[in-house]
């Protein structure tokens, strides 16, 4: 077992704890909303998946078609798929369906 | 058997109120276990790409529990990240599950019994959330037994996944190079997805900003810098806008 990558399980895991569980059985539901600290949790959020998008897609965009095609396709079966159904799972599948299909076209 | 429609009325009201089963909570979670157990595939085999164990691929989903921060743990370990910088981004993406059981609460209003959300709650993920608030918007009450069958489908969806694609390792899809190329998009699918799922107006400044920043510190400084200064540069502009 890689002790260091335990460590940021842990870590990690115990946040997610914290995160999804303390607010409920503070019943914060109940304090006002708008406050700063709102202002800032609900913005983390955004800005961490828009970054973590960005890295994840940045290594792929590239001149060459033929590896550009499968990332465009890809990402065109997300947004479509996500307006019409409004579920990030399906989207997320038919994602990952259109990159496999499009590489195994032009591949 | 037929009843009048007083008694049908009442019956109907009966269902209406009465807190739904743990069972019905593991009949709501198929649909994201049908979407969670590929996803999760693909992170056990990720995982074995990466050079971790099956078992460290299986303590990640069993104590992380959160896919796209799953994805990112192994590539940050496996960039060598120190421990500290690797915890703070997976936590900081994490944040926004904090905003999710108060948004649950105030749609099942202040009666809903709370007493094991210590538990159920764990499971409040995403897709989770999205289902569980679904069904209270079409007017189901809330009840925690149904949270607990919800919430334990999917984890367990998400754990056994993780195993059949740590088993079947790393090497399982070589002579299927176009289902290796689609997995590897799942994770930028689900992010993308994710940022479609929490987009609104008042957060396109937000995205904006986290997105040029991390697109310039990465060109410039490298992956991590350009993700964490991303992240950080993103919650600045949401702290200081009214």
């Amino acid at each position: 077992m890689n002790w260091e990558l335990l460590t940021v399980a842990l870590l990690a895991g115990a946040a997610n704890w914290v995160f999804r569980a303390l607010p409920i059985l503070a019943r914060t539901d109940r304090l006002a909303a708008g406050g700063w600290l709102e202002r800032f949790l609900s913005a983390t959020g955004p800005a961490a998946i828009a970054t973590l998008f960005v890295a994840a897609i940045l290594p792929a965009l590239t001149p060459d078609p033929v590896r550009i095609a499968p990332v465009l396709a890809g990402t065109v079966a997300v947004l479509a798929v996500y307006l019409g159904r409004r579920s990030v799972v399906l989207a997320t599948l038919a994602g990952a369906l259109a990159h496999g299909a499009t590489f195994w076209l032009v591949g | 058997m037929a009843c009048s429609g007083p008694e049908l009325a009442l019956a109907l009201a009966a269902m209406t109120d009465a807190q739904p089963s743990f069972s019905s909570g593991i009949a709501a979670s198929l649909p994201i276990v049908m979407g969670y157990f590929p996803i999760a595939f693909s992170f056990g085999i990720a995982a074995t790409q990466a050079g971790f164990s099956g078992l460290e691929a299986f303590a990640l989903s069993l104590i992380i529990y959160a896919g796209a921060s799953q994805f990112l743990a192994l590539a940050l370990m496996s960039s060598g990240a120190p421990v500290l910088v690797a915890a703070f981004t997976l936590i900081a993406m994490n944040l926004r599950h904090v905003l999710y059981g108060p948004a649950l609460l105030r749609a099942a209003g202040t009666k809903a019994d709370t007493r094991h959300a210590w538990a159920w709650a764990w499971g409040l993920t995403d897709e989770v959330f999205g289902q569980a608030l679904g069904a209270l918007a079409r007017g189901q009450v809330f009840s925690e037994r149904y949270m607990f069958g919800l919430g334990l489908g999917a984890y367990a969806a998400w754990v056994s996944g993780t195993v059949v694609g740590a088993y079947a390792g790393g090497g399982a899809l070589d002579a299927w190079p176009a289902v290796s190329a689609g997995l590897g998009f799942m994770l930028p699918a689900l992010f993308l997805a994710l940022l479609l799922s929490i987009l609104s107006r008042r957060q396109v400044p937000v995205i904006a900003v986290a997105g040029l920043v991390t697109i310039g510190a990465t060109l410039s400084l490298g992956s991590t810098s350009g993700i964490l200064l991303g992240m950080l540069a993103g919650a600045i502009v949401g702290l200081v806008r009214r």
